[in-house]
């Protein structure tokens, strides 16, 4: 099967749904010609013109508002912030208008959209424009928040939130755009709450999200040779959570390490930390549960600073070791 | 609410007992002080009373099942009152606590689990205070292997203990895993269930198994004959016997006493005591006498070595030894020398009644200071009776044989008796317990000595 990048999975499922489906538009900043910040919708201008690839003023306030007008008049509308981090200034229309629509009128009104945006650190862009801030919007009933880490995963995964009829926050890591792997050329749909095992083991259970599953199956490689097994498991969305998954692979291994490239503290790490403890795989666990996450500190600008604000591979291996008293 | 019947504690060695048999069925009505069931401690067997009223609503263990202490082997309550199906676990109370403990209103399942998180450790409060450190997982196969984490070794930070700490202790414990009807077989027939291939789960014998293996076994072995497991007192009195030949250097006086006298005493006493306590004076409570008083007079005698010292020990108390159906226990006689040969008569006879009906209770074989061993209703003439420990000397006693002896220049008959004195040649030397033989031989010989 060919190979594709993330990036361009992610543009793949775009357009394929926009050709089948004329009620999908995509709105953001600098998303036309220029074809948006990391070149996600590049040359979509030339197949689907600028009525359909909407560039909008800088104001993240207007560009969510319309989306969330646009999808209660019955639209499919994508919206592209540039950074993440920039859901904050989209923060009132996501979190209490978007998520609260269908629910305060009773159904009779629904807010099919999807805002796509990458997160996370590595590129050198600093503190305003690296964070991961996926927990804040968990914490928010009426989202759903997903977050793929392989060209496989998000285009399947984009196909599912594009069709879904609620609000779906999106979130592209910049590291793994560059990553690729097979994927299918034809447009398919991979269900929201379904986790993936991205690699079997029977030692240690870790769950990882985005650009620290690639982090966690590098870990488990050099595990493994030591002869200790490592289970990673993508959730790959975290709301709706897959907590079956989990709690079974933590039953089968006692224990559980969670790696997120957030900031530790409030991070959902500990969401899945407790849902652990609160199950039944409790009476499993052979070990307290280890979470890495990134420091409290904003992500530095100075690129070794950068890297070691976040966890890495060896910090991995090590928190496994330390879970397994090795 | 239902109360938990737990498996008592009756010494401290004991770390489990073996259930031989329950009084009461499912559905019985119990009363507080009724024997509910009897088990075998490795020194005695014993009934256990009921510490509460009601109804006898579970039964977690069956006849020959071993259980450790402070388990949970039933549950009393009212008719209809929900007790789990399976037993909760190791428990931290002892039963007379928990017998008054009311204040507790939560299910029983969910007490006995918390008692078993935060003090499995049972009686000795210092380690009751201290709660176990185990993962959830370590506490789960606790549970299902009924381990007491008390008695588990961790492996973790600060102790902790893992599943697969519990996992070894349960391999370590038991590597034979047996049905009770296998094992029940296999003492029929005669079967060592260690050498007996299981072919259940994790290597559990069923009785098919031990019918195989007996079935080959009889055409292998050279020689038959019934092979029965060394448990309870026999294993008991095996590992102390030979404990007090190896540690103990053993030396054996012998003396032959001239009994005319004593008889005579007897004779006449006989009535008398009869008459105060109902039993009949026996040689056994004279020897016992005479002895105790000889004690008095040779305290070197009545010593023990605890690590680097020896004790002298400021009581005398004697132990008897008992033949029983399946070895020898010893009850004690509490100062026998402050007591007259009424009082040691009815002491003597209730505690030899006792333990021949396996009655006697803990703290009456504790304690004990110099031991007798009375062969004297057998054609025994002498031997050479093992050291008690941690007492320091035994005295065996033979028959007493009308003999020709030397008297005056004539050779007349006379009831003899040998004595002998074996004792620990580290604390005691052969000349003070010369002494206090001839002491003995002496009072003996002239019993109104005891009357001084």
């Amino acid at each position: 099967m060919r190979e594709l990048t993330y990036l361009e999975a992610v543009r793949e499922a775009m357009s394929q749904e926009m050709r089948q489906n004329e009620d999908v538009f995509i709105l953001g900043e600098d998303i036309g010609v220029y074809g948006g910040a990391f070149g996600v919708t590049r040359n979509m201008i030339e197949e689907f013109g600028p009525e359909r690839i909407r560039n909008t003023p800088i104001s993240e306030a207007a560009i969510s508002g319309t989306a969330v007008g646009a999808a209660l008049t019955g639209m499919r509308p994508i919206l592209e912030l540039q950074f993440s981090d920039f859901i904050t200034i989209a923060m009132d229309n996501m979190v209490n208008q978007a998520a609260k629509i269908r629910y305060m009128y009773g159904g009779k009104g629904k807010v099919p959209m999807v805002l796509r945006t990458p997160a996370g650190s590595g590129t050198g862009a600093a503190a305003q424009h690296s964070q991961s801030l996926e927990a804040w919007m968990t914490h928010v009933p009426g989202l759903k928040v997903v977050q793929p880490s392989t060209a496989y995963d998000a285009k399947g995964l984009l196909k599912a939130a594009m069709d879904d009829d609620n609000p779906v926050i999106f979130y592209e890591h910049k590291l793994c755009y560059k990553t690729s792997s097979e994927v299918p050329e034809e447009l398919y749909s991979i269900p929201l709450g379904k986790a993936d095992i991205k690699r079997e083991g029977k030692d240690v259970t870790i769950v990882a999200t985005a650009i620290m599953v690639h982090k966690s199956l590098e870990a488990a490689e050099a595990l493994e040779k030591e002869g200790i097994s490592a289970e990673v498991i993508d959730p790959r969305t975290l709301v709706p959570l897959d907590t079956d998954t989990i709690i079974q692979s933590v039953k089968k291994t006692s224990r559980l390490v969670v790696v997120h490239e957030a900031v530790k503290r409030g991070g959902f790490g500990g969401e899945i930390a407790s849902t652990i403890a609160e199950s039944e795989a409790f009476d499993y666990l052979d070990a307290p549960i280890k979470r890495l996450g990134g420091k409290a500190v904003p992500i530095p600008y100075n690129p070794e600073l950068e890297k070691s604000a976040i966890p890495s591979v060896n910090e991995i291996v090590a928190a496994v070791k330390e879970t397994l008293n090795r | 609410m239902a109360k938990e019947i737990f498996m008592p504690k009756l010494s401290s060695t004991m770390e489990v007992g073996t259930l031989l048999q329950w009084f009461k069925e499912e559905g019985d009505s119990v009363d507080i002080g009724e024997p509910l069931f009897e088990i075998m401690t490795d020194k005695i067997n014993i009934e256990v009373e009921s510490y509460e009223e009601g109804i006898l609503l579970k039964k977690y263990f069956e006849e020959d099942d071993e259980v450790p202490i402070n388990h949970v082997v039933g549950y009393i309550g009212e008719a209809g009152e929900k007790v789990p199906d399976t037993p909760p676990g190791e428990s931290g109370a002892a039963p007379q606590e928990d017998a008054e403990d009311t204040a507790a209103e939560a299910e029983p399942q969910q007490r006995a689990e918390a008692q078993s998180e935060a003090a499995p450790a049972s009686q000795d409060h210092h380690l009751s205070d201290e709660k176990i450190r185990a993962t959830p997982a370590a506490r789960r196969v606790s549970r299902e292997e009924s381990v007491s984490l008390t008695d588990v070794s961790g492996s973790g930070p600060n102790g902790r203990i893992h599943q697969g700490d519990v996992m070894a202790f349960v391999s370590s414990r038991s590597s034979t895993k047996a049905t009770p009807l296998a094992k029940k077989v296999a003492e029929g027939e005669g079967v060592n269930l260690q050498e007996v291939k299981g072919t259940g789960s994790h290597g559990k014998i069923y009785r098919a198994d031990v019918e195989a293996a007996g079935e080959s076994t009889q055409t292998s072995a050279a020689t038959g004959g019934k092979r029965v497991k060394m448990d309870g007192i026999r294993k008991v009195v095996a590992q102390r016997m030979l404990q007090s030949k190896t540690t103990a250097p053993h030396v054996t006086l012998t003396t032959e006493v001239d009994m005319t006298e004593a008889i005579s005493m007897r004779k006449q006493l006989l009535g008398p005591i009869e008459q105060q306590t109902g039993f009949r004076v026996s040689y056994t409570e004279i020897i016992l006498k005479a002895v105790a008083y000889s004690l008095t007079r040779h305290p070197n005698i009545n010593v023990s070595l605890e690590g680097n010292e020896i004790v002298y020990k400021d009581e005398i108390n004697l132990g008897l030894a008992v033949a029983v159906d399946n070895g020898l226990i010893v009850p004690v006689v509490r100062h026998a020398d402050q007591k007259g040969l009424s009082a040691l008569t009815a002491e003597c006879k209730r505690l030899g009644k006792a333990a021949r009906d396996s009655k006697v209770k803990p703290e009456e074989m504790a304690g004990g200071t110099f031991t007798v061993s009375n062969l004297g209703m057998y054609a025994i003439d002498a031997f050479t009776p093992v050291i008690n420990q941690p007492e320091s000397s035994i005295l065996g006693v033979g028959r007493i044989n009308e003999k020709p002896v030397g008297v005056n220049g004539d050779i007349v008959l006379r009831p003899m008796m040998v004595l002998s004195l074996s004792f620990d040649h580290r604390v005691i030397d052969g000349a003070p317990a010369a002494a206090f033989l001839t002491e003995l031989k002496e009072t003996l010989e002239q019993p109104f000595k005891l009357l001084v």
